[in-house]
């Protein structure tokens, strides 16, 4: 891979009256398009590479098993075949309905909570916020295994509430941090001049804080919706009841079985990879500006 | 734990201190605490209960022999046992592996960062079209991995199309190279968010800096190390920190979808490690202990995180 672009020396500026200087600024006017040349193909390059897996889904899909096996050919049997296989349509609705309770959760827990910590500091409370800051660094496949004994005890392994608990928990550290950072960057003043006012100190978050925090809430909703509707562990654990999979698990479920036809797997993949893609293309923004908050302060 | 205490109270008792004034607003400050610990509470309560208690369960069940069902105390001895075993280090072999992706997974977007700030024709685009694998889950990413690298798969289409027929791969079914199928992926699957968090770093820089050099007769490759790389040191610890974590603890779907582990132990990685002992063979006990071990790993790694930036600032 080209991972490195030489950019060529440039030589001392010397002034010279002769036509020569027209001749050398016509050769360096060639050398940088040359250059650009060179870059928009490594681009290029770069780009096929990153399209891979769109390109084999889509076009493996529109194969039939017998056409993948042997080369060319183009068929929309595997398209036919899916839904037998998968029952993708409900799927698509248990993953919408786990990633929507479970970010209705984080939400509801996360804002007010940055807002406290961001405003109203109160004894101990830094130390509460670095010890919900620290859980970000708990991987859920260390406690995996009590949550499970656990929500079986509960008899929640089959059905959405444990998976959506469990999601909400595993997403609220993070967007308790983001929040609290947003809310930092509001003035005090505005909470101090409505405090003044006569608001009490929660009336000041849900009528001024809370309305001012669009940004920073689509945000934390876009990057759990993308972290839980491509999860498998929780929900292959915690969505035992096959009515209750979300279309990930569904997808692992018959990816790990040994029932193989390649088209219709890629005709799912597709399925369950374009919800996630539409979202990332049209909040994409908002992606990036969560994924760098841990950088900035 | 101490010493944070004492630096947030430090902390605080500076900024109270600021602007808190005379007894005569101490029931506003009191009616403020109070509002401030009941808005905490319920993210507090779902953090403890499904995060914290958990945390502390594992690390009771990793001393004892437990089924789900029954369960019998070991103790401390249990991680010693652990420590002897050798399919133990085989496992954290394959981690260590791993490690061997991250700078890789850090230097190859880096290099597309500095690409694409060049803006060149199209160049939005192709930072949406870098990103874009970032949407998508490891476990569609493992089903056309497992693909790419199948014995019939596109890696030897694409070899021998370029004259390398004699180059026959065959990572997948091979123990000792399919960690090498799973790394290559990870490692692609890592350009997306990298990149973006190194453009993010190139717009940060001080332009003046680069020109000065310049002036001062440096070529690029100086200004590079001395000047650029430097000033991004920060996003490339957050990166390589990220990338780290990603390795232990979010390859998981991917290895499930992909090699199921295998060939062997082929690429059984901690986290794979203690699905199988618990969900595989209803070990829960060792499961439980090979979790905490991940979280300690995880600990020291964000502890350093931490001591590195603050000796920075």
């Amino acid at each position: 891979m080209a991972d490195t672009v030489q950019i060529p020396p440039r030589g001392p500026v010397t002034r010279s009256t002769d036509g020569s200087a027209q001749a050398r600024r016509m050769a360096a006017m060639r050398r940088v398009r040359r250059r650009r040349g060179l870059m928009f193909a490594v681009m290029t390059l770069l780009a096929a590479v990153m399209l891979y897996p769109f390109y084999f889904m889509i076009s493996t899909s529109l194969k039939s098993e017998n056409q993948f096996i042997n080369g060319g050919g183009f068929s929309l049997s595997s398209w036919g075949q899916l839904g037998g296989t998968l029952p993708w349509l409900h799927e698509l609705l248990n993953s919408t309905i786990v990633c929507a309770a479970a970010i209705v959760i984080i939400l509801t827990v996360a804002s007010p909570a940055g807002f406290a910590f961001a405003k109203l500091s109160f004894r101990m409370s830094n130390f509460v916020l670095t010890g919900i800051v620290a859980a970000m660094l708990i991987p859920v496949q260390s406690i995996v295994i009590p949550l499970y004994v656990n929500a079986a005890h509960l008899h929640a392994v089959n059905s959405y509430l444990g998976a959506i608990v469990i999601y909400a928990a595993l997403g609220t550290p993070f967007a308790t941090f983001l929040m609290t950072a947003y809310y930092r960057s509001l003035p005090d003043e505005v909470v101090e001049a409505a405090i003044i006012d006569g608001s009490h100190h929660f009336g000041v978050f849900r009528r001024i804080a809370l309305p001012m925090s669009g940004p920073a809430l689509v945000t934390i909703a876009v990057l759990q919706f993308i972290q839980i509707w491509d999860d498998l562990l929780v929900g292959m654990l915690f969505l035992q009841n096959p009515s209750e999979r979300t279309i990930t698990v569904g997808l692992g479920a018959l990816a790990s079985g040994r029932v193989t036809n390649v088209p219709v797997l890629m005709a799912g993949s597709l399925i369950s990879a374009i919800p996630a893609m539409l979202v990332f293309l049209i909040f994409q923004r908002f992606l990036t500006s969560g994924l760098t908050a841990g950088i900035s302060k | 734990m101490t010493t944070q205490t004492a630096t947030a109270l430090r902390r605080r008792a500076r900024r109270t201190g600021g602007r808190a004034g005379g007894p005569g607003r101490s029931a506003l400050q009191r009616e403020r605490a109070r509002t401030g610990r009941l808005m905490i509470l319920p993210a507090v309560i779902v953090v403890v209960a499904v995060l914290g208690i958990p945390i502390g369960e594992a690390v009771y069940h990793s001393m004892t022999q437990w089924n789900g069902i029954q369960s019998t105390w070991i103790g401390p001895s249990a991680y010693t046992h652990t420590f002897s075993d050798p399919t133990f280090w085989r496992v954290m072999e394959n981690n260590a592996l791993l490690l061997i992706a991250i700078p890789f997974a850090v230097l190859i977007p880096l290099g597309i960062a500095f690409l694409l700030n060049e803006k060149v024709l199209g160049w939005k685009l192709f930072r949406t079209i870098y990103f874009m694998p970032t949407a998508i889950s490891w476990v569609v990413i493992g089903m056309v991995a497992e693909r790419f690298f199948a014995r019939d798969g596109s890696l030897n289409s694409i070899l021998s199309g370029l004259g390398l027929g004699f180059i026959h791969t065959d990572l997948l079914s091979n123990e000792h190279q399919a960690l090498l199928a799973v790394g290559v992926t990870f490692v692609w699957s890592m350009v997306g968010t990298n990149t973006i968090i190194f453009l993010t770093g190139i717009a940060t820089l001080d332009p003046s800096l680069a020109e000065a050099a310049t002036v001062d007769g440096t070529n690029g490759w100086q200004r590079l190390i001395h000047i650029t790389l430097p000033q991004l040191r920060r996003f490339i610890l957050f990166a390589s920190v990220l990338t780290m974590i990603s390795a232990f603890t979010a390859l998981f779907s991917l290895i499930f979808v992909m090699t199921g582990g295998g060939p062997g132990y082929g690429t059984t990685t901690l986290e794979f490690f203690v699905y199988q002992n618990a969900f595989g063979q209803a070990n829960f006990g060792y499961g439980a202990l090979l979790g905490v071990i991940l979280f300690v790993i995880m600990a020291v790694v964000g502890l350093v995180q931490l001591v590195l930036l603050r000796t920075e600032d």
